[in-house]
């Protein structure tokens, strides 16, 4: 029945696309991902995986509707689905916008609610292995209007529990709460902003309702200054008692810049502040976003019931290409025990000629929460073109710290060295190598425990044939663990095999 | 099921050169919201999408810098989208003004433009005629590639 409606919805817009005589346009991508191999120590060595997403755009005049339908088998039959995973229609003219079913809304710094995507990331289930975009959108209506002087929001809507892949029944219980949202920001002059939010919340076996506010406020400085703050806190709490058994989350920050120099310093300081059953808020965590693989994986990750902390980064551009940057960051929460993160990050990049730069990083943290100690990770990046159509990159890190419990330092080690040719030819090889007793160990050869250091050798290739169409295989074997991008933490699982990926846009 | 991958290979066989941008609309770096159809150029618009970790996109940047400098008097305008999330909100201005870019620069930190004008990795740069098609789609950055890129402008500025 439900396939029913979506191919009667799909049918009606090509019906409209046919009678029409508004300039319309139908578009889209599609991903799809083969996968021969398996994750390293699994028992069933070779489960092979096909994985596809369709996302199709309709657009006319100030209409539009999008749908999505996501595809995975396997040889395990419980595991494959098909699915429509997203549908919109949306209406918009220049001060109104409405939205019915899955759209994405973050409110303020997303201490109350933020919804993202991760374009072109397929996620892969640790429990079930089923594989599915990874996103976390709302599903219902909202509906925004953008005047001069002001904007409101309105939204009621459910938020995706996106750890369960879409296949998973009840279906009801991807979606467990019920959100709905008021948002007005004023504009009382070019330098200010002001405004607030209520938020109520009902969710499974609980007929009461949640009730959270919070004030936002942005105000630009003479001098190139910019101030910043949101406040959110339960209705039922004390207002700015920042008292521990109150839930309340606080977030703020300034920052600056002249000439070729910039800084940012923010503050923040959550208490009992993990919203709904399906976490639907992501308070922002002030470390360092890192996309230097051995420092990606160590990335904190707030703990909302009570942490407080500090972020400090300064960079300056040269003149000459050269740049600096510095950063600072210290948090601490207090969950069973009292646990401190604090970390030192300085990179530079020095263009040592129009062709050839060398980019250098050193990081020193102290890491609690995960029991790192005297963690020290260290890179060097030498990018080298040849012409305007060659290019070589070789890419060195190192890391190194004291675990608890551990008698031995532990390392990283991570390599790679690609090579373009004409921005649509891309070859790589990456090697790392660790000596993790987490995961040096093979727990199927219980009680026997590996100690010797795991490696992992890996071949990417990547063509792109035209603008809309690329091609991308992998062959070897790829470390997991946790990733960041965009501000979204999550688990990437080992794989070793091959894996080809084919992107289409028409 | 299987009709849908039919349907899905037979589009994918074409090489799609037009498509329109929407006039999505997003905040700047002031916090206000702005329409696509506000800020574009009378001619061409170029819009880089970008995130302060991305370090190919802060690698292209000075060069988008100057080539908005050599391009002010032909109503090319350059526009930055940046898909940072929430949490590097507080650097994204300073950043950008440090590396001297005076264009305007929009917030998409739930990436729903980014994926409604089908870009799905950082840096992409886009070339877009005054009726709002796409001329130009590049994806990734390479020293060199700024080459291309400005001969492209120069190309569908003599067109």
């Amino acid at each position: 029945m439900k396939k029913f409606t979506y191919l009667l919805l799909l049918s009606s817009i090509l019906a409209i696309v046919s009678i029409s005589e508004l300039k319309a346009q139908l578009y889209g991508t599609n991903t799809f991902e083969f996968q021969y191999g398996n994750l390293p120590f699994e028992e069933d060595s070779d489960l092979t995986t096909s994985y596809n997403q369709l996302n199709l755009y309709y657009d006319q005049g100030n209409f539009s509707l999008f749908g999505r339908a996501e595809q995975f088998l396997t040889p395990v039959s419980e595991a494959n689905y098909f699915e429509f995973t997203q549908k919109r229609f949306q209406f918009q003219d220049d001060t109104f916008r409405l939205r019915v079913g899955n759209f994405y809304e973050t409110l303020g710094s997303g201490l109350l609610l933020r919804s993202y995507e991760i374009p072109g990331s397929v996620y892969e289930d640790e429990f079930s292995r089923t594989r599915y975009a990874f996103f976390r959108d709302l599903e219902g209506v909202a509906f925004d209007i953008n005047l001069d002087w002001a904007e409101f929001k309105a939204i009621r809507s459910e938020a995706l529990q996106n750890l369960l892949p879409p296949n998973f029944e009840p279906d009801s219980v991807r979606r467990p709460d019920l959100i709905e949202a008021l948002q007005a920001t004023f504009y009382p002059n070019d330098m200010v902003s002001i405004g607030g939010t209520l938020i109520r919340v009902n969710t499974p076996n609980n007929s009461d309702f949640s009730s959270y506010a919070s004030i936002i406020t942005n105000i630009q400085l003479p001098a190139n200054f910019q101030l910043f703050g949101e406040y959110a806190f339960n209705t039922d709490s004390e207002l700015f008692s920042f008292k521990t058994d109150q839930s309340y989350a606080l977030y703020s920050g300034v920052n600056y810049y002249k000439g070729s120099f910039g800084g940012s310093f923010e503050y923040k300081n959550y208490s009992n502040f993990r919203l709904g059953s399906s976490g639907f808020n992501d308070p922002p965590s002030l470390i360092k976003e890192h996309t230097y693989p051995v420092l990606n994986r160590s990335t904190h990750v707030p703990n909302t019931s009570s942490e407080h902390g500090v972020q400090a980064e300064l960079f300056y551009s040269f003149d000459d290409g050269h740049s600096i940057v510095a950063n600072y960051a210290y948090t601490v929460n207090e969950v069973f025990r009292r646990n401190e993160y604090r970390e030192y990050f300085l990179e530079g990049t020095f263009k040592v000629t129009d062709q050839f730069t060398l980019k250098s990083f050193v990081d020193f943290a102290n890491d609690e929460p995960k029991l790192h100690k005297n963690r020290i990770s260290v890179g060097l990046i030498s990018d080298k073109g040849f012409g305007n159509s060659k290019n070589l990159i070789l890419d060195l890190q190192y890391q190194t710290y004291e675990e608890s419990f551990q008698p031995k330092k532990i390392e990283n080690y991570f390599s790679s060295i690609s090579f373009s040719l004409n921005s649509s030819l891309n070859f790589a090889a990456i090697f790392e190598a660790t000596t993790e007793p987490g995961l040096t160990d093979n727990p199927n050869t219980f009680p026997r425990i590996e100690t010797d250091p795991r490696t992992w050798l890996g071949f990417n290739a990547l063509y792109r044939v035209n603008t809309s169409n690329s091609i991308a295989l992998f062959v070897g074997k790829r470390r997991g663990g946790p990733a960041c991008t965009s501000g979204i933490c999550y688990e990437i699982l080992d794989f070793e095999g091959a894996e080809l990926r084919v992107t289409t846009r028409f | 099921m299987k009709y849908l991958l039919l349907l899905t290979l037979f589009l994918g066989g074409f090489e799609s050169e037009i498509n329109e941008v929407p006039n999505f609309r997003l905040k700047n770096l002031e916090n206000r919201t702005v329409s696509y159809n506000q800020i574009k150029g009378k001619n061409l618009t170029v819009i880089d999408f970008w995130a302060t970790w991305c370090k190919p996109c802060v690698k292209s940047i000075p060069e988008f810098v100057k080539m908005d400098e050599e391009f002010e008097d032909s109503d090319v305008q350059f526009i930055g989208i940046s898909i940072d999330g929430p949490r590097n909100k507080a650097k994204v201005k300073p950043f950008i003004r440090s590396l001297g870019v005076e264009y305007p620069v929009l917030r998409d930190s739930d990436s729903s433009v980014m994926a409604r004008l089908r870009v799905t990795a950082v840096p992409t740069l886009l070339i877009v005629n005054a009726d709002n098609e796409i001329l130009y789609f590049h994806e990734g950055y390479k020293s060199g590639e700024e080459v291309k890129i400005k001969n492209k402008i120069l190309e569908l500025l003599e067109e």
